[in-house]
């Protein structure tokens, strides 16, 4: 069988998705050892300030993660097509329709695979379930973060409750990215298995294969 | 004016010198201002024209009057009783009954537009708010008739603030803080259960002194006192840094003076001077003394900050009722448990079919169409 290749991501978005994902991971582990600093250092006179030194992570962590949301915002609209939001939300009849088609193939229900360019529908609703909730955990971040700055006050008054509320929101949000980072390798990894477009390798070098019909 | 000029006047107060020119100084420490201000706090709070206060209380439970002028720091409570004229409060108030009302009605329509209006306690507003009613009138219908009068409101402790404790959930009298229901009056919220004496008086004397209520964060809490977190001024900030951690209470850690994050402190998100200013003139404060914040100054502190010896709130379970309450960790850690399961069920339905199908063939079930 012959495969046409096709430049689905452009450099921006792959930049994205590795200082995002590398971010995620950080943010995760430092997050959980802020939650319950499980080392208990008892010795007094030591200087190796473990806490102190895993809020530092985090927060520059935090930074690259906000840049990357930043920079998927900007894509979001003025990226290439598969990566602007009208390609994958189910916003239009064909992308509906891919929705159902997805599901059912996901399901084993169906041997059709609704082949795409870019994100399949159901992919893209949990993307954008995921943006979203990154821009909730940079919110109650830098609430957090500059308690004293009246920007963030207002905000995170304002969206999210007292400050405490923020927190908690924040430690729960944390399970959601865990949860996605699990489901997206599998999915991933399934989808590169079942339907051979190269996907793994696409997220690296920006191209998918298609079979060639004609 | 000279110093031998208020030094007379100071004379002539109820508390001595002494204590009186200490007051004022605690007062200016708390507010940030240097030292030379201590004469103009002086001269203002001695100034002929002492303001009349009307204090309302409402549902309350009296901790914060009593915290002001009893405690163990009985001169901070007579120089506010000295610089201010309580013409109306319900606690300390000779008069009582029809009396009572009477010198109410007479201090606001006396001092329309010029006294200042202290409320203690949340204000009940659900059924008409029959829940609180003084001399046959609600509390709602009283803070509508005396607080528009008022130069000023101040909400003192978290229940006038933000409805405290009986605004908690399932909140059944639909208690809320003075913020929710006065519109057009200046308001300043003093929470804490109790507020600090410190951050009343600093803030009575700032509105005698510049004639205005000092500058406030987000909330209308003034932000000399509620400017920071308490974590961020907290001695034991170093232990938390290094990773010196309480595990238990009494537990050596606990005895070294070691950080209290694990068991429960509320510093983080909590914002208050109680680390700077501490208590009862006796340079206590909670955390000092080996127990966690729990928050006090902040809205719904009842609901966010239990329970008060771990970190955050348990998540409630949707449809298991008001009772069941589970660690978020705990809850965390089952759904991945159910995302593990049904990803491993979901790969097994594959390789199996994979297996069925395949078995006639070599290609893939996406390549047969
Ligand atoms: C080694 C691990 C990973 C691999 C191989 C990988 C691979 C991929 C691939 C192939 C896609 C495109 C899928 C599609 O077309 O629908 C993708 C998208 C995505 N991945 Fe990953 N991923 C990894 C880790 C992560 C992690 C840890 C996160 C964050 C928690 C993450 C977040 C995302 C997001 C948000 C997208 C959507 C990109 C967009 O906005 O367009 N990935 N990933
Ligand atoms: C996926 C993204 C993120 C995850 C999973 C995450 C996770 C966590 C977790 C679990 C905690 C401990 C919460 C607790 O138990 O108190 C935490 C704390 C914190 N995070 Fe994040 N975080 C993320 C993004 C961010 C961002 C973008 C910022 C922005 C600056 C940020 C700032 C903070 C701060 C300031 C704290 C300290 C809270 C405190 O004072 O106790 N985080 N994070
Ligand atoms: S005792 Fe509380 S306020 Fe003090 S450093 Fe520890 S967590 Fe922060
Ligand atoms: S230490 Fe915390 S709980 Fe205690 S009085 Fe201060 S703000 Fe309230």
């Amino acid at each position: 069988m012959r495969y046409q290749q096709n430049l689905a991501w452009s450099v921006l978005l792959r930049l994205f998705h590795w200082s995002f994902a590398l971010s995620v991971v950080v943010l995760v582990t430092t997050g959980f050892y802020i939650h319950f600093p499980w080392t208990n250092t008892m010795l007094e006179g030591g200087r190796s300030f473990p806490v102190a030194t895993m809020f530092y992570i985090h927060f520059i962590a935090a930074f690259v993660f906000t840049a990357a949301l930043l920079a998927r915002l900007y894509l979001l609209l003025f990226g290439n097509r598969q990566e602007r939001f009208w390609d994958f939300l189910p916003i239009t009849p064909k992308n509906i329709v891919n929705l159902f088609k997805t599901i059912a193939n996901y399901l084993y229900i169906s041997d059709k695979y609704d082949r795409r360019l870019g994100h399949n529908t159901l992919a893209g609703i949990f993307y954008l379930v995921t943006f979203i909730l990154g821009l909730v955990q940079v919110l109650s971040g830098f609430y957090m973060l500059y308690p004293e700055n009246v920007v963030w006050q207002t905000w995170g008054l304002r969206l999210l409750g007292p400050m405490q509320q923020a927190r908690y929101l924040h430690y729960l949000i944390m399970w959601y990215f865990i949860f996605f980072a699990f489901v997206h390798l599998y999915i991933v990894v399934w989808s590169d298995i079942w339907h051979k477009e190269g996907l793994i390798s696409s997220i690296v070098n920006g191209r998918k294969y298609t079979p060639d019909k004609s | 004016m000279s110093r031998h000029d208020f030094g007379n006047e100071v004379n002539n107060m109820r508390v001595d010198r002494r204590t009186f020119i200490k007051g004022c100084t605690m007062a200016a420490a708390a507010l940030g201002l240097s030292e030379t201000m201590v004469p103009k706090l002086v001269a203002a709070a001695t100034s002929a024209q002492r303001p009349p206060v009307v204090w309302l209380h409402f549902q309350e439970c009296t901790g914060c009057t009593e915290s002001l002028l009893r405690a163990s720091h009985p001169d901070i409570g007579r120089l506010i009783l000295d610089i201010i004229s309580l013409d109306y409060h319900e606690t300390v108030m000779a008069a009582a009954g029809h009396q009572a009302e009477q010198v109410l009605q007479e201090t606001i329509n006396k001092y329309n537009g010029k006294f200042i209006c202290v409320v203690e306690g949340g204000i009940p507003t659900k059924d008409g708010g029959i829940y609180c009613k003084i001399g046959g009138r609600t509390a709602v219908d009283i803070l509508a008739d005396v607080a528009p009068k008022a130069a000023a409101v101040i909400a003192i402790g978290t229940c006038a603030s933000f409805g405290g404790i009986q605004a908690a959930k399932p909140n059944p009298t639909g208690a809320v803080g003075v913020r929710d229901l006065v519109k057009g009056t200046p308001i300043i919220n003093i929470p804490g259960c109790p507020p600090n004496p410190i951050s009343f008086l600093g803030t009575v004397l700032h509105y005698l002194t510049f004639k205005r209520l000092p500058r406030t964060d987000q909330l209308g809490r003034p932000l000399f006192a509620y400017g920071r977190e308490i974590h961020d001024q907290c001695e034991r900030r170093a232990h938390f840094d290094e990773g010196r951690f309480v595990e238990q209470f009494g537990d050596e850690a606990h005895r070294q003076g070691f950080c209290l994050y694990k068991v429960g402190c509320k510093g983080p998100g909590t914002f208050s001077n109680c680390p700077a200013v501490r208590f009862n003139g006796v340079g206590a404060w909670p955390v000092g003394v080996g127990h966690g914040c729990v928050g006090c100054t902040e809205p719904e502190f009842w609901d966010t900050m239990t329970p008060f010896y771990e970190r955050l709130p348990g998540v409630t379970i949707p449809g298991g009722g008001e009772g069941i309450v589970t660690g978020a960790t705990s809850v965390g850690m089952k759904i991945l448990g159910v995302t593990a399961a049904a990803v491993g069920i979901h790969a097994a339905v594959g390789i199996g079919k994979r297996v069925v199908k395949c078995k006639k063939c070599n290609k893939t079930p996406d390549e047969q169409e």
